[in-house]
């Protein structure tokens, strides 16, 4: 993907950098609001990394004005203000997510890989498929190979998740946001044993596991 | 060579009380020379007035019975004693009749003209006094003159006492307020000079020095309590802010000494060490420091929020959803979790710090309940008509005396020290009550002795309909 970082913080900017490329991305950073507006609109960037706070243009404002001249890379703020309200008013401005420093690099991969692959279709799907596993979101059914597998109503939306994102990692506060819509951290780790019973249902008569756990980031629904 | 003032000199109330001193003497010399000129200023009309009314009559007797006939007055008038005198001359300057040999001033050649005069007697120990006299001397038709004056004696007299008396209080009355001032001032500066004293004390350090209140109920005993009150409120602030800090030292010096331990070792043992591993290890240690501190932000932020931005809550579906989230994970820890949540329950709030607040007491009845152990979360309308969001257990509980300090910031009860956690949970559910103006208490939970548990509870005002 190419992505664009506007970061004051030259650290956190060359951090970034790092995590990104590492995984095959081509980043350019900049380190003000002017010249990151700028650039954002003079070149098609797959993804803008938008820090809250930057000098000489605010990072909401560059936001609301890259949308406005009709700008629609995805964008992911970046900020220390981790209040609500801080996140919902950066989702107003036209962001797509919302990150809090300090962040895991893996967060941080998670979600990027998330928002690039939102980039391109978002149309709405009936049919999710990964390997043998198949949701029908309209029939609200699920089912592995011939197998018809019963699923509460939240579990169903934990494992639409994992298949809109199939492949890819998701983090145990991604699930939190974007399941069960919660912005703050329970201390202890209630969502393993959310994703530990799907998996006893989706996976243990199977050969192949398709939910897997990757160590010190989050899970990755593969076939 | 300037002297130096006394220190007292340049207090303020020093200054008043000198100004209050002269504004007190200016207006008491003013009342008194008032006092004079409508004094002496009455006599002297009053005077005027009798001797015109002589005048007229003697003016009378000449009119009617000529130069005999007011001759005769004169003389009759005279034998009178009183502060009066009269003497009448003929036109050749003769003395007729009267007080004196002669008239003891010029005699007008027509009309009247006033007069003043010193004149010699004998007073009452047969001593020669020289008194004043004021009249009026008139030159009558014929020729002849009249002279009708006034002894001035008394008048005199009393204008002179008031003069004196003046000049007297004048300087005693300009002692008494200054030392009136004086004893003022060196009270009022001893008040605040003990003001001073408290404020020196506790800028040197001593922060239980309290202003001393003498029960007097006057400004310098409301400045005191309100000053005591006010260092009170510091005393408790400084020492949560010392207790937080010692906390905070306390629960970051262990993982930052692990930490540096480690790395000290992974350093000397150089190629042996599983760099990778040491590495994610560090990480992990220092996210939970970050944890700690971002918990320490939220918590700031929580104390000092506004209920501006509230809206209403639906606290049963809230409840019911963190009841779904959290019952997997209590039954794999071998808790039985129920919830008992009554539909529809709103209030006025912050969803997601409500939704902290529940999800805070579930991990510490989670944390502490051993295994077999039951909790519940309840959300229900209570005898007050509040909204209760409560969670008991079976766990050890808090005793009694432990329970106040339970919900301070970074207090970590002995009990659970041996826990991960950064000591702000309780805390934290403490202040979204306080800002959602509801109260959180501790108390017995169901359990049997000796683990009673715990029951936490969330009292809200119920949302105006």
């Amino acid at each position: 993907m190419n992505i664009l970082a506007i970061e004051d913080d030259l650290e956190m900017a060359s951090f970034v950098q790092r995590i990104l490329s590492d995984e095959g991305h081509s980043v350019e950073t900049v380190h003000d609001g002017e010249s990151g507006l700028a650039l954002a609109r003079s070149k098609e960037f797959d993804l803008l990394i938008v820090d809250r706070m930057l000098p000489r243009k605010d990072g909401l404002e560059l936001v609301r004005e890259f949308r406005e001249s009709g700008g629609n890379a995805p964008t992911l703020f970046l900020s220390a203000l981790s209040d609500v309200d801080h996140r919902v008013e950066g989702l107003k401005a036209g962001g797509d997510d919302y990150l809090t420093k300090p962040f895991a690099p893996s967060e941080l991969l998670a979600r990027v890989d998330a928002l690039g692959r939102r980039g391109g279709t978002e149309a709405p799907i009936t049919i999710l498929k990964v390997g043998d596993l198949e949701m029908n979101r309209l029939a609200r059914t699920v089912k592995r190979g011939e197998e018809s597998i019963d699923l509460q109503p939240r579990e169903f939306r934990l494992l639409e998740f994992l298949m809109r994102n199939a492949g890819q990692v998701v983090t145990r506060t991604m699930l939190l946001e974007k399941v069960w819509d919660y912005h703050f951290d329970p201390q202890t780790n209630v969502i393993d044993v959310h994703i530990s019973r799907l998996r006893g249902k989706i996976d243990k008569d199977f050969d192949r596991p398709l939910l897997h756990t990757v160590r010190g980031a989050g899970y990755r629904l593969q076939a | 060579m300037r002297l130096p003032l006394p220190s007292f000199v340049r207090t303020t109330t020093f200054r008043l009380a000198v100004v209050h001193a002269v504004t007190f003497l200016i207006f008491t010399f003013g009342l008194l020379i008032y006092l004079f000129y409508s004094t002496a200023g009455y006599m002297r009309s009053q005077s005027v007035k009798e001797l015109d009314g002589e005048v007229q009559a003697l003016a009378a007797a000449f009119n009617t019975g000529g130069m005999a006939r007011l001759n005769q007055s004169v003389v009759e008038r005279s034998s009178v004693p009183g502060p009066y005198f009269y003497v009448l001359q003929d036109a050749d300057g003769q003395t007729i009749s009267g007080d004196f040999p002669s008239i003891p001033d010029e005699v007008p050649d027509e009309e009247s003209v006033e007069t003043n005069f010193n004149y010699q007697t004998l007073n009452r120990n047969g001593e020669i006094e020289v008194r004043s006299a004021n009249g009026i001397i008139i030159r009558l038709p014929n020729g002849a003159a009249l002279m009708v004056a006034y002894d001035l004696g008394q008048r005199r007299q009393i204008v002179d006492r008031i003069i004196q008396t003046m000049w007297t209080a004048l300087p005693i009355g300009l002692a008494l307020s200054l030392i009136g001032g004086l004893i003022i001032s060196r009270w009022a500066a001893r008040r605040a000079e003990q003001l001073t004293r408290t404020t020196d004390g506790i800028i040197s350090g001593d922060l239980s020095r309290r202003a001393p209140v003498i029960g007097s109920g006057d400004e310098f005993d409301r400045r005191s309590e309100r000053l005591n009150a006010m260092l009170d409120k510091l005393e408790h602030l400084m020492m949560t802010t010392r207790h937080a800090g010692d906390a905070i030292a306390h629960d970051l010096r262990s993982p930052l000494t692990r930490l540096r331990n480690r790395l000290e070792n992974d350093l000397r043992d150089g190629e042996k060490v599983d760099r990778e591993e040491s590495l994610e290890r560090t990480i992990a240690e220092v996210d939970a420091v970050l944890a700690t501190f971002n918990a320490i932000l939220s918590l700031s932020r929580i104390q000092a929020g506004d209920a501006a931005k509230f809206k209403q809550v639906d606290i049963s579906t809230l409840g019911e959803e963190l009841a779904e989230l959290y019952q997997p994970a209590a039954e794999d820890e071998g808790l039985s979790f129920d919830s008992e949540i009554e539909a529809g329950l709103t209030v006025d709030g912050d969803p997601s710090l409500l939704g902290q607040a529940m999800a805070n007491l579930l991990d510490n009845a989670m944390k502490y309940t051993p295994k077999g152990g039951a909790m519940t979360l309840r959300v229900r309308t209570n005898s007050h008509d509040q909204a209760e969001i409560s969670v008991t257990d079976t766990g050890p509980g808090i005793p009694e005396a432990d329970r106040d300090r339970a919900v301070k910031r970074f207090v970590r009860l002995e009990a659970s020290r041996t826990q991960p956690g950064n000591g702000l949970g309780l805390a934290m559910v403490d202040a979204i009550a306080r800002l959602h103006h509801g109260k959180f208490e501790l108390s017995d939970g169901p359990g049997e002795p000796p683990s009673i548990g715990l029951r936490a509870a969330l009292l809200l005002p119920k949302a105006q309909e």
